[in-house]
């Protein structure tokens, strides 16, 4: 039982990181109807210029951890949030009204371009965080192990998440993104500057992967150019696991995919971890073809 | 029709091959992972052979011609390598070095045998790879059997009991954790677990949780650095003292600098010596000239093979008094005894596998040192 409570405490924690993506994901596909395959790769340029941006300012020496962390994440997720307006811009809406397929093509190249970039300015070696910023405290509950960072990952994607949903569902400009995610045409009748909403879009979905790679970054410590690969496959799985266009479905999606993994690996096999995770996707895309939330449509973003 | 176009292929590879004997340089491919998660490993073996060859140059190059290095991407993925292969066997090149991993190579290994080119592998140890024949394929890098003899060996003079394998999946890793598998169970040894992980993850928590519920006096890990630096890692974390053994894979200067010195400290790897371990004159000299250019030390000894395959290739062509495939291979085989290369004599047997043991112990110190173990 105790080993059960700690691979779900592990999955949570994975599943955390992957829902913080899945957001980036589900947030463009519901104005776009885009996968935006360049999504995974400005979460690892997230990484990246977290470990610059810490090592040469020295902001944790500065400011403390806890004041220099949260510097660090506004400067990580502000930069991300531009690349990502500066990548619509260059590659997504000269392509607006072509085939969608199109722009599919266009993200992949802009994923290689992406990738390649910063291989180019940071080298094929594995850039390592330096370890002596992270409070290494373990809690000790009921015999689990839970490192202090990882609960704190946990909190801060969900207060992410949570936020997210409130600015979407609660705000002026979120009930605009509603709209435009609804049909563009009317939304633009009523005087939404779509251009608009879909450019804040492209702003908030990779602020939001850029910091989810800080926090890889800050936490595992090593980070690699192709890092962004595999956690957009996973992210892009949890978007269509819950949903894809839909908020909380990205959350959800993301966490069940982090705590299926840990489980099936755990109780089934290591190996076979993908399979049984991608195997429960399929299960369920059968049951439920929109995915667990994709059903309310309305209220998708 | 496949036979044919191949054929036509190896025709057209060795007419260019002749034209290139009348040019001025001869050329020698380099294949290479510049690119993928290996890029480190090929940009390293890239700036090795570039060097020697200029070294070489400087002298004279071989049989009065300069050396000419045409380095083609094979992306560390079999398929990319098979178009590299084609693309190197069209550019008329004597030889070819290369390349790092063993799925990679295997991609390869027809299209340069078929036309007529020797490939000299330098970090491929999967046996399968010298077992088919091929009479013009050579490795600088020994074979996973002799790693998998060592690691059965070294756990056994360990004195560990209870024994945990871990590999990723991956044609080298699992090859290995199978051969000490094998050889484990053989003597008598208690495999408590066995199972494969999925690389390039961050989070191998859920695996560490379930490899400590097997409660192994050691783990065996067969797979690459990146992966053994987040175990270790996230092993101290769990504050979770068991020792790790790790396979050749893991000798790479960065693993300390992803696990952090604390957890790496303890962790034994085999492998062939290091870059610095290397004693001879020779490696002394290439590797201080090495480090004057580039401002660091090779990435692995995988790279150096790379450079020792080169030289070997050099001395072929040298010894063969020509280009021609057939010549420098056969002159590779039978006439290349214990050549001074920069990890020590290489000799090639009939299968075209470097002869004697190469595989040491070491152990990480407390500073993040790999120290040799006696």
């Amino acid at each position: 039982m105790e080993e059960f409570f700690q691979q779900l405490t592990n999955g949570l924690a994975v599943g955390g990181i992957y829902a913080l993506i899945a957001l980036g994901y589900t947030m463009v596909y519901g104005v776009l109807k885009l996968i935006n395959f360049a999504h995974g790769d400005l979460f690892t340029y997230g990484a990246y210029l977290g470990l610059t941006l810490l090592t040469s300012l020295a902001l944790t020496d500065r400011l403390g951890f806890a004041a220099g962390v949260l510097v660090l994440a506004l400067m990580v997720m502000g930069l991300v949030a531009v690349l990502g307006a500066i990548l619509e811009r260059a590659a997504y809406r000269p392509l607006r009204q072509s085939p969608r397929l199109s722009a599919v093509v266009s993200a992949l190249g802009a994923s290689i371009f992406l990738q390649n970039t910063l291989m180019l300015i940071y080298g094929a070696r594995f850039q390592v965080y330096p370890d002596n910023i992270l409070p290494a405290a373990t809690l000790n509950v009921f015999g689990l192990y839970l490192p202090l960072m990882r609960v704190l990952i946990v909190l801060a994607s969900v207060l992410m998440m949570v936020a997210l949903y409130l600015f979407i569902q609660k705000t002026k400009i979120g009930t605009a993104i509603r709209a435009a995610a609804i049909d563009q045409d009317a939304a633009r009748l009523m005087g939404i500057d779509v251009n608009r909403v879909i450019m804040l879009v492209f702003l908030v979905g990779p602020a939001l992967g850029g910091i989810a790679g800080l926090m890889v970054g800050l936490y595992y410590g090593q980070i690699n150019f192709t890092m962004g690969w595999v956690y957009g496959m996973k992210a892009f799985t949890a978007a269509i696991l819950g949903g894809i266009g839909n908020i909380p479905g990205a959350m959800v999606g993301g966490l069940l995919l982090g705590v299926v993994e840990a489980l099936g690996a755990a109780y089934i096999s290591i190996a076979w971890k993908d399979a049984i995770a991608f195997c429960v996707l399929i299960l369920i895309l059968i049951v439920r073809p929109t995915g667990l939330l994709g059903e309310r449509v309305a209220d998708k973003v | 029709m496949k036979q044919k176009v191949w054929a036509l292929v190896a025709v057209l590879g060795l007419g260019i091959a002749a034209g290139a004997q009348a040019a001025d340089t001869i050329k020698i491919g380099l294949m290479a992972p510049m690119t993928g998660s290996w890029a480190s490993e090929g940009q390293g073996m890239k700036k090795i052979v570039e060097l020697l060859a200029e070294q070489q140059n400087a002298k004279g190059g071989v049989l009065g011609k300069q050396i000419e290095i045409v380095t083609e991407d094979d992306g560390g993925d079999p398929r990319t390598a098979s178009l590299a292969a084609q693309r190197l066997t069209t550019k008329g090149v004597a030889a070819v070095v290369g390349t790092y991993g063993s799925a990679v190579t295997e991609a390869s290994q027809n299209i340069y045998d078929e036309a007529g080119i020797p490939q000299v592998a330098n970090g491929s140890t999967a046996i399968r790879l010298t077992e088919k024949g091929f009479k013009k394929f050579f490795r600088t890098a020994p074979r996973d059997d002799e790693q998998g003899r060592m690691a059965a060996q070294t756990i056994a003079k360990l004195g560990f009991k209870k024994i945990a394998i871990l590999h990723d999946s991956s044609a080298y890793a699992k090859g290995l954790a199978d051969e000490a598998n094998a050889l484990l169970k053989k003597s008598g040894a208690n495999v408590v677990f066995f199972d494969a992980l999925t690389p390039k993850e961050n989070d191998y928590t859920a695996i560490l949780t379930k490899l400590k519920g097997a409660n192994p006096d050691v783990v065996l890990f067969t797979g690459y650095y990146p992966e053994a630096g987040l175990l270790l890692k996230q092993k101290k974390g769990m504050n979770w003292a068991v020792p790790f053994i790790g396979g050749d894979a893991t000798n790479n200067v960065d693993l300390v600098k992803l696990a952090g010195k604390e957890a790496a400290a303890g962790y034994y790897f085999l492998s062939p010596p290091q870059p610095q371990d290397l004693d001879t004159a020779d490696a002394k000299a290439f590797l201080a000239d090495y480090q004057k250019k580039h401002n660091e030390l090779p990435p692995s000894i995988w790279a150096v093979l790379a450079g020792d395959g080169f030289r070997a290739v050099a001395a072929g062509i040298a010894g063969a008094k020509s280009t021609d495939g057939e010549k420098v291979a056969a002159y590779l085989h039978k006439d290349l005894k214990n050549f001074s290369g920069l990890s020590g004599a290489i000799s090639f047997d009939a299968k075209g596998d470097r002869e004697g043991e190469v595989y040491r112990l070491y152990k990480v110190d407390g500073e993040g040192k790999f120290v040799l173990q006696k």
